[in-house]
């Protein structure tokens, strides 16, 4: 095992990492830009490296930097994170040449999975189930409409070259497919100089998702059912819960025994999530992320695992300490973030923090990085916390929730604890009943009620 | 544990001396509970030795490779002031006008390879871009040149120590 790990995180992450360490006797070390002398992460880890100025780029983001600080604080294993470089192959590489264990997976698995086309196709290699489409470009209209005769209406036609919502057109049934397939074609060719488009069928209200997964490096891997994540805002997750409202137990089995196979094949190591868009019972792969996510913790309440621990015990080559067998959901959990936003519009609000109480009590967790009189950089991403309940049922835990945020002060700055005060009062909320669309047009309708 | 010996005289006696005293290093180092420890003794003109010493398994590589130029940043930020000619124990290094502070977090090497002399003492004149130490990061030796020409007042660190971004190095007037 490790005798020293350094975090090449802040903010409630590198304290997440922080508490593992300690907890398993491993020393432990910050390091920070200028910005971030005072930051909690800092205070509590054993050593202290500061590693550049303000910019990300110039600090957290320094390859070389990070492992300088490894070698004069002879740290033996990086743990990365989330963000930052976390998911960046050519850092992983770099650290192992240099003798240094990344908590993480290969750099092989991170570039496979960090490039869209080849993540899709290593996914359905594996028997991902991924959205139905003509795999590659569909060159006229008769093509276009026997493919989309094959994957049924609505369908969604798309630049191979686009990106940003430009030379998408939806078909909703075959007597729409003309003028749409027309008109891709030429915004795809007026925008991206290529006209070429293929074909996807398209999910009108989709859930997000995904589920967690988790392999020791030489085969064997499980995983730890799903999240659902559909309560974004610019492709911002604003709250999680675990399990999915509308998930059977048929169907976690069923993807998720998917997932750990796919995983197991491929031999993955630590934790990594595989992201699905869910509609009318099917599941569609949209990517994987191959770190720990933000959200980690409500996977962590119901199955009572701590997973920071189990990503240093496999990247020290050793066992993780269950098997699929021995991993049962207990209850229902939510994790909100709160971030330093000024609500309607998620204006960052950083500043200083005249007074900071944690909520507390039973099934309640609170993952921040703050104290009374810390000042928010400005530098950095607007996550100030993570608070995480835990209930029984869904139920118990959005009452536990709603109690939570009740006890919870920020002064000082302004921060999404309101959005989620509002949030808990809605029906779809209470219901469960929410598609990945839902939070933005909830919002555009409390900023104009006439739309 | 590692050690880095640049010793001149090769007789066997001088040898096993060296031996007993690394050894007696490696206990004070231990016993004292220090992460990390470096001692130059100097026999003669041409005959000394440098030993650091440092808890980690760290490998403290002393090949000298060419370094490549660095561009040092504006000109640290200077406090407004004036300094106290004595330092006293509570003074904030940092703070002193005519301070260099590291531009990376690495291991600071006062001479170009081990055994010669170092770059500069105190006292010395310096010309603005001349080298006045090195810092190692990630085996690349980063020449830190003096931001202006004057004297080295002070130099606040050791042979072979760790430094942070920002770490006070020299003063230099």
């Amino acid at each position: 095992m490790f005798d020293k790990i350094l975090i090449a995180n802040r903010g409630e992450i590198a304290l997440r990492v922080v508490r593992a360490c300690r907890e398993m006797g491993i020393a432990s070390v910050a390091v920070h830009s200028t910005a971030d002398s005072d930051a909690m992460h800092v205070r509590m880890a054993d050593e202290s490296v500061c590693i550049g100025p303000p910019p990300s780029v110039d600090s957290y983001l320094s390859m070389s930097a990070i492992i300088a600080a490894c070698e004069i604080t002879g740290a033996q294993a990086i743990h990365p994170g989330y963000g930052f470089l976390s998911e960046n192959a050519t850092f992983v590489q770099m650290v192992e040449d240099h003798g240094i264990a990344f908590i993480g997976p290969s750099a092989e698995h991170i570039r496979i999975m960090g490039d869209k086309i080849t993540a899709k196709e290593t996914a359905k290699s594996l028997g991902i189930p991924v959205v139905p489409g003509s795999d590659g470009g569909v060159p006229d209209l008769i093509a276009a409409k026997r493919v989309a005769g094959e994957i049924g209406y609505p369908v969604i036609i798309k630049a191979t070259a686009g990106g940003g919502g430009r030379g998408m057109k939806v078909a909703l049934d075959e007597d729409g497919i003309e003028t749409a397939f027309r008109t891709a074609r030429s915004e795809a060719k007026a925008a991206f100089g290529n006209d070429e488009v293929y074909i996807e069928k398209y999910l009108q209200r989709p859930r997000h998702i995904e589920i967690q997964v988790f392999g020791d490096g030489k085969g064997r891997a499980v995983h730890l059912g799903e999240r659902d994540c559909s309560l974004q805002r610019r492709h911002q997750k604003v709250l999680e819960e675990a399990p999915g409202p509308v998930i059977t137990p048929e169907q976690r089995a069923e993807i998720g025994g998917i997932c750990s196979s796919a995983m197991a094949k491929l031999g993955y190591r630590g934790a990594g999530t595989i992201e699905f868009l869910f509609e009318d019972g099917e599941f569609y792969f949209i990517e994987m992320n191959t770190r720990l996510q933000v959200e980690h913790p409500v996977t962590e309440a119901i199955f009572g695992v701590d997973l920071v621990r189990q990503q240093i015990l496999v990247a020290a080559g050793e066992e993780m300490e269950f098997r699929q067998e021995d991993l049962k959901i207990r209850g229902h959990a939510i994790e909100v973030r709160i971030n330093a936003e000024k609500l309607p519009n998620f204006t960052p609000s950083p500043g200083r923090i005249s007074q900071y109480h944690a909520p507390g009590g039973l099934g309640v967790r609170m993952d921040a990085a703050i104290y009374d009189g810390y000042r928010i950089p400005p530098y950095y991403d607007s996550l100030i916390g993570k608070l995480i309940v835990h209930g029984r049922d869904r139920h118990e835990a959005l009452a536990r929730l709603d109690r939570a945020l009740g006890e919870l002060i920020v002064d000082g700055v302004d921060t999404t604890v309101p959005l989620f005060r509002a949030l808990l009062e809605n029906p779809d909320i209470q219901n469960g009943d929410y598609s990945i669309h839902w939070l933005e047009r909830w919002l555009a309708r409390l900023a104009d009620p006439n739309s | 544990m590692s050690d880095d010996k640049n010793h001149a005289g090769q007789d066997e006696d001088t040898s096993k001396g060296d031996v007993a005293f690394i050894q007696a290093l490696a206990e004070l180092l231990n016993r004292n509970d220090l992460t990390e420890l470096s001692v130059k003794r100097e026999y003669s003109e041409n005959d000394r030795l440098t030993v650091s010493l440092s808890k980690q398994g760290k490998q403290v590589v002393q090949t000298y490779a060419p370094a490549p130029a660095l561009s040092l940043p504006a000109a640290p930020a200077v406090a407004a002031q004036a300094p106290a000619p004595a330092a006293t124990a509570s003074e904030d290094p940092a703070s002193l006008p005519g301070i260099v502070t590291s531009p990376m977090v690495g291991t600071a090497y006062l001479a170009p390879e081990p055994g010669a002399t170092a770059f500069v003492t105190v006292g010395a004149q310096v010309k603005e871009g001349e080298t006045l130490l090195i810092v190692e990061a990630m085996k690349t030796m980063n020449h830190i040149p003096s931001p202006r020409s004057g004297t080295v007042k002070r130099i606040l660190v050791d042979d072979g120590s760790p430094v942070e971004f920002g770490s006070p190095l020299m003063v230099v007037e």
